[in-house]
């Protein structure tokens, strides 16, 4: 297990480093930079005086002095400053930290709660109008865009209630109920995506584990349904269930840009696209390693889950 | 009880309840300034996107950090907040209490305030004024430099800045100049702290303003609350202000609708959104103003075919302005030439005026004909039409415009083919001269004739895009700014701007108008002429 973790860890690194490279790359391919987009906010251009703030900025180096700059820096803990804010960008990352994490955490808490069980009665019970049914109300949600779904649930709550949720974040130490209410919509339009794939995937993944013989001999020595389905079958047809959990969740990290935007969630995947639009290089960079991370974590995580779930896997040696 | 009592009560209780719990009716189209302000109350308020330079308005030229930026400074002058219209008349002092033109309008001496403190403790001098402007002219031993000095052609004129004493500063014209006073009067003229590095309004505000920096949560709200130590007495009268940073239209509107938000931003509501959020809420007060931004085409005279004026003048008679203003703007512009007309602005040609001028005649068709002629005189023809590249910006309100031009010009036999730029692009593009037509919009800071001609249509302003350069309009332009008569001045600007139509240096295809929303407890927040003048927030109330 060790020897399996250290590997993963290894292959981590160096998925790091290689996205590190493309992030990097990509940046500089795109066409301007933030002196571009500043004197588009001022309506001209002075060659001489893009020149300076280039120059005061770093960007005027050879990339590849730029690229090491960074990694010293990373390996530092220094992430670098805004070239937007003129502050270091870690003081700007780490408050977007949290409300994306929890948002994701809460649209897959719900994605879960709502994905797994339907998919479960719509297996136990297929071919049954509560099946078509089921099946129907996940199709809309994999159909519906979350921008719009959010969007509708905006226009709705203003339509018929004049309210909307908190403009700017609140903390939960600030007050609870409203923290709830401001992160509890967005959390549910995302997570109805969500659970319709998961619902899909518990569908026929217990389709197929119910056919196998050792849920036809628990039915045979007189188990009960509840025992059969919970217990034998649904634990054995998990294995999917739960890669796909894992990659949802890890997705919803930079995901989320549409969500937090219509709900005005000061996240990190709405800031990253504002970050990438002013070409603000160290906000994006550090932020898409963030997300990198996450979704290494998160994979790793998923196949420590593997073993839990499933003793007959076993890692490395 | 008898039945009939009990019914006429029912009914009185009833039409009592009506009255209570109706809707009020639309407040009148301008918000009307109030005899009895009342003080306290925070106002919130929304950013289409976060400051771009934090809160260094020199340093811009965007309404997303004037407005923001606004309640935190104070200029020397300013245009009334009570008055909507922008003119000499209508300037008041603010850091200076009285000013004076001397030696036939070569010198204006300013009698600064005294007692008036930064934000930080330190008092405010003339050394302040002499430090902003001596910067912002570039004067060769200024203190310190902006990073970016967007309306540095504004201050061309001044010679110096003279400090005599702690609390006057003259300002010595090259040449008399009687319009720098409204220049000095716009939202972009703010004083700087001399003892604060420039740099570090980026980053936070150290102004006089009415209200106080207390929190800027990047991408999220800036938040200010009251200045006690402003020098105003009473003033402000509202406990604070938060903007709130919402990227999404829909959400923005909406907010606006929930009541979450008290006033919308200038420029953001259109026509018809206006429309729509009055149908939803009936009481909203909506008034219609200039955004002092105009929709135009910039052709490249410096290469072909735009160098040819015959060419020029084909496009310009080929679009259709008012169908332009039905079709993209809904009904939400105006058509005029190089200044904003009546009532929206001061000194545009009215209406009237403009007919004769390229594209404005009575009869599109007419105009077209004429713009195919002018197009074989130019040596093309059907079987030989114009194949150009139009660009513009990757902006829905660009793109829009675009398109309905490119439809257009197809029917004069130019075969235009679109082209988006981003932002992070266009004017690096522009100043280069990098293109052969594009549709643009241009924003001008004070409805003003020198603020729009030198920074627009100036020979070697790296803002005249078109690259429009004769020394005989420059003449003009020097001439109308250096009339004193108001009457002789208003004559000159109409004939400059029948010449830069007739010359189709960047024809004007409309003045857009913006439905200023607020809710109805908003008091004395009056637009102007020009969306980058009234955020001061310093007369506002709230009477909830």
């Amino acid at each position: 297990m060790k020897t399996y973790v250290a590997q993963r860890l290894v292959i981590a690194l160096l998925t790091l480093l290689g996205m590190s490279m493309v992030i990097f790359a990509l940046l500089r391919l795109a066409p301007g930079d933030i002196v571009d987009i500043l004197f588009s906010t001022a309506g001209y251009v002075s060659p001489s005086e893009k020149q300076a703030i280039m120059k005061e900025l770093g960007i005027d180096r050879p990339y590849w002095v730029q690229y090491v700059d960074w990694m010293r820096q990373m390996l530092t803990g220094d992430l670098g400053k805004s070239y937007r804010y003129d502050q270091p960008a870690w003081q700007i990352i780490r408050p977007l930290v949290p409300v994306t994490l929890e948002l994701a955490a809460l649209s897959t808490l719900f994605a879960v709660l709502i994905g797994v069980p339907t998919g479960v009665i719509s297996a136990v019970r297929q071919d049954t109008t509560l099946d078509y049914v089921l099946r129907l109300f996940s199709l809309a949600g994999l159909s519906m865009p979350a921008f719009w779904l959010a969007m509708v649930i905006i226009l709705g709550l203003v339509t018929w209630f004049a309210w909307i949720p908190p403009l700017s974040y609140v903390s939960p130490f600030q007050d609870l109920k409203l923290h709830a209410v401001q992160f509890l919509l967005p959390a549910l339009a995302v997570g109805y995506r969500s659970s319709a794939l998961i619902m899909r995937i518990t569908r026929s993944s217990l389709l197929e584990v119910m056919r196998e013989d050792y849920i036809r001999t628990a039915w045979a020595k007189g188990q009960s349904g509840r025992v059969v389905i919970w217990r034998h079958a649904l634990k054995n047809a998990l294995l999917p269930v739960v890669t796909v959990i894992g990659i949802e969740f890890a997705f919803l990290i930079g995901g989320l840009v549409v969500t937090e935007t219509v709900f005005n969630l000061p996240g990190v995947a709405r800031f990253l696209v504002q970050a990438i639009l002013w070409r603000d290089y160290p906000i994006v960079q550090n932020l898409v390693m963030f997300i990198a991370v996450v979704v290494i974590l998160s994979n790793l995580l998923v196949d420590m889950l593997y073993g839990v779930l499933d003793p007959r896997v076993r890692y490395g040696g | 009880m008898s039945r009939v009592r009990i019914a006429l009560l029912s009914i009185t209780i009833l039409a009592l309840a009506a009255l209570l719990f109706a809707p009020a009716t639309s407040q009148s189209q301008t918000p009307q300034a109030s005899p009895t302000p009342k003080p306290g109350g925070v106002l919130n308020m929304m950013l289409r996107e976060d400051l771009s330079q934090g809160f260094s308005i020199h340093e811009t030229a965007t309404i997303s950090t004037v407005w923001p930026a606004m309640p935190c400074l104070n200029n020397l002058v300013l245009f009334d907040p009570l008055k909507k219209t922008e003119s000499v008349d209508t300037i008041i002092g603010e850091l200076a209490e009285k000013w004076s033109w001397q030696d036939h309008y070569r010198n204006l001496v300013f009698f600064l305030r005294k007692g008036v403190k930064w934000h930080d403790g330190q008092p405010f001098t003339s050394k302040d004024v002499k430090f902003t402007f001596d910067m912002l002219r570039e004067a060769p031993d200024a203190p310190a430099k902006l990073r970016i000095n967007p309306r540095k052609d504004w201050y061309a004129n001044v010679e110096a800045v003279e400090t005599p004493d702690t609390y006057t500063a003259v300002f010595r014209l090259k040449k008399p100049q009687p319009s720098l006073l409204l220049m000095l009067a716009s939202g972009y003229t703010p004083v700087y702290a001399a003892h604060v590095p420039p740099a570090d309004y980026r980053t936070n505000c150290v102004g006089t303003g009415p209200f106080k920096v207390k929190e800027w949560r990047k991408g999220e709200y800036v938040e200010y609350v009251k200045n006690p130590d402003y020098f105003v007495k009473g003033r402000p009268y509202l406990d604070g202000l938060k903007y709130f940073v919402i990227l999404e239209r829909g959400t923005r509107q909406a907010a606006i609708q929930a009541g979450k938000l008290d006033v919308s931003f200038p420029g953001e509501t259109s026509k018809t959104a206006a429309e729509q959020l009055k149908k939803a809420v009936p009481q909203l007060v909506i008034t219609p103003f200039s955004q002092n931004v105009a929709d135009n085409i910039i052709m490249n005279m410096k290469k072909p075919p735009f160098d040819n004026v015959k060419v020029r003048l084909a496009v310009s008679h080929a679009i259709d302005r008012r169908a332009l203003i039905q079709a993209v703007q809904q009904g939400g512009a105006v058509v005029g030439a190089g200044l904003a007309p009546k009532p929206w602005g001061f000194w545009g040609l009215a209406e009237k005026d403009l007919v004769g001028l390229p594209g404005y005649g009575a009869k599109p068709a007419d105009e077209k004909a004429l713009a195919r002629k002018l197009m074989g005189e130019a040596g093309y023809s059907r079987a030989k039409p114009l194949k150009v590249e139009i660009v513009t910006r990757a902006i829905a309100v660009y793109v829009d415009m675009a398109s309905f031009v490119i439809n257009e010009l197809k029917q004069v036999g130019i075969e235009a083919t679109l082209k988006q730029i981003e932002t992070a692009q266009w004017h690096a593009m522009a100043t280069r001269g990098d293109y052969q037509i594009g549709a643009n919009l241009t924003g001008v800071g004070p409805d003003d004739p020198d603020a729009n001609y030198y920074e627009n249509y100036a020979c070697g302003s790296p803002r005249n895009y078109s690259q429009y350069c004769n020394e005989e309009v420059m003449k003009m332009f020097d001439a109308q700014s250096q009339e004193l008569d108001p009457k002789k001045r208003l004559a000159l600007n109409f004939a400059i701007q029948k010449r830069l139509e007739a010359d189709a240096a960047r024809p004007i295809l409309d003045w857009k108008l913006d439905y200023f929303t607020v809710w109805p407890h908003v008091k004395n927040l009056i637009p102007h002429q020009s969306i980058y003048n009234f955020g001061r927030m310093q007369e506002v109330w709230s009477d909830r």
